[in-house]
């Protein structure tokens, strides 16, 4: 069942974290109260870089953004993608200098924090702050997932693991329906993630309609058989840790 | 240059149309795939299928023409220049 509606601007981050931590109507309230600071930002853009010092963070509202880390050459390696709800540079709470460049895939709707609010909001509910860690810790199990698929699977299922992913991650936060979802990320940003050319993404994805695997409406992603695509990904989702497939919580 | 071209089909599971590239000594160095020209990604380009040697490895170009695939492999640690 979907949570209770809430002030859209907090919307996101409360429907996030309550898919990964239960939260009580308390903690709800505290987390309605946050200052939040929301900024339009248009496609491609940087919101934060690598080296950064930010005094704040961000939670993504609506629209995606990539994590990424860049090499001197300027290539990049998407490390991870941001739907709503998620808070791509929470980490900088604690750790000053950004390790990640973050950078918007499509218009977005970014809600800043300031971290003299998160600290605040961490000290007074240290239930809140386990939310917190607890969802950087699920981040982390992503990031060793997509090192076992970037390293050890093949194109295909690599693909298929990608979109498996983002479906549940999406449906999570109420984006996603019947295996169905708004799917804005270009091919090149698919390369850039799973280490492999455009080129092969574009034959990857050919080869999956031909398969009857997935179908593609614009950007629309429609998955017909979802079992099936699980299958190929090797997927087994309980790396998210979501409530509602038995992640349990503390 | 010292490159030679030689035709050939390329079982991709898309486009087929493929140049194997040899070095003076005919030595196999790279394999270029012809994009369609409606691949969205580059259309009507050639892709770095293949490279052996100092051209194998994760960087996969496309480009414009076969001239600029082979100053491309001649540039990239390909035979040395004649003359």
């Amino acid at each position: 069942m979907l949570p209770a509606p809430f002030p859209a601007n907090h919307s996101p981050i409360i429907r996030k974290l309550e898919s990964i931590f239960p939260l009580t109507d308390d903690e709800r309230q505290a987390l309605l109260e946050l200052p939040i600071q929301v900024t339009a930002i248009k496609e491609d853009q940087d919101v934060v870089r690598e080296g950064d010092r930010p005094s704040r963070s961000f939670a993504i509202l609506s629209g995606m953004t990539c994590t990424s880390k860049v090499m001197g050459d300027g290539k990049r390696q998407i490390v991870a993608f941001g739907v709503p709800g998620d808070m791509p540079d929470i980490q900088s709470l604690h750790l000053k200098v950004l390790d990640i460049s973050v950078t918007t895939l499509t218009p977005c709707s970014l809600g800043f924090i300031t971290h003299e609010a998160l600290w605040d909001l961490c000290l007074r509910s240290p239930r809140i702050a386990a939310a917190f860690w607890r969802e950087t810790l699920v981040e982390g199990a992503a990031f060793r997932e997509w090192i076992l698929n970037v390293g050890r699977r093949e194109a295909y299922p690599r693909m298929a693991h990608i979109l498996c992913e983002l479906l549940v991650r999406l449906h999570a936060v109420g984006l996603a329906e019947d295996h169905s979802c708004d799917l804005p990320i270009t091919q090149v940003e698919f390369a850039d993630a799973l280490g492999i050319t455009a080129v092969h993404v574009n034959r990857v994805f050919q080869q999956m309609r031909a398969d009857g695997l997935i179908e593609t409406r614009g950007t629309r992603l429609i998955v017909p058989d979802w079992e099936r695509l699980k299958e190929v990904g090797d997927f087994d989702e309980t790396y998210l840790h979501l409530l509602t497939t038995g992640g349990a919580a503390a | 240059m010292t490159l030679t071209l030689q035709p050939v089909r390329v079982a991709t599971g898309a486009e087929e149309e493929g140049m194997l590239v040899f070095d003076r000594d005919q030595r196999l160095l790279a394999v270029l795939v012809h994009l369609s020209p409606e691949n969205p990604v580059a259309p009507g380009h050639w892709f770095l299928e293949a490279g052996f040697d100092r051209l194998d490895g994760l960087n996969h170009p496309t480009f414009a023409d076969l001239d600029a695939a082979k100053r491309w492999i001649l540039g990239h640690g390909g035979p040395t220049k004649e003359g």
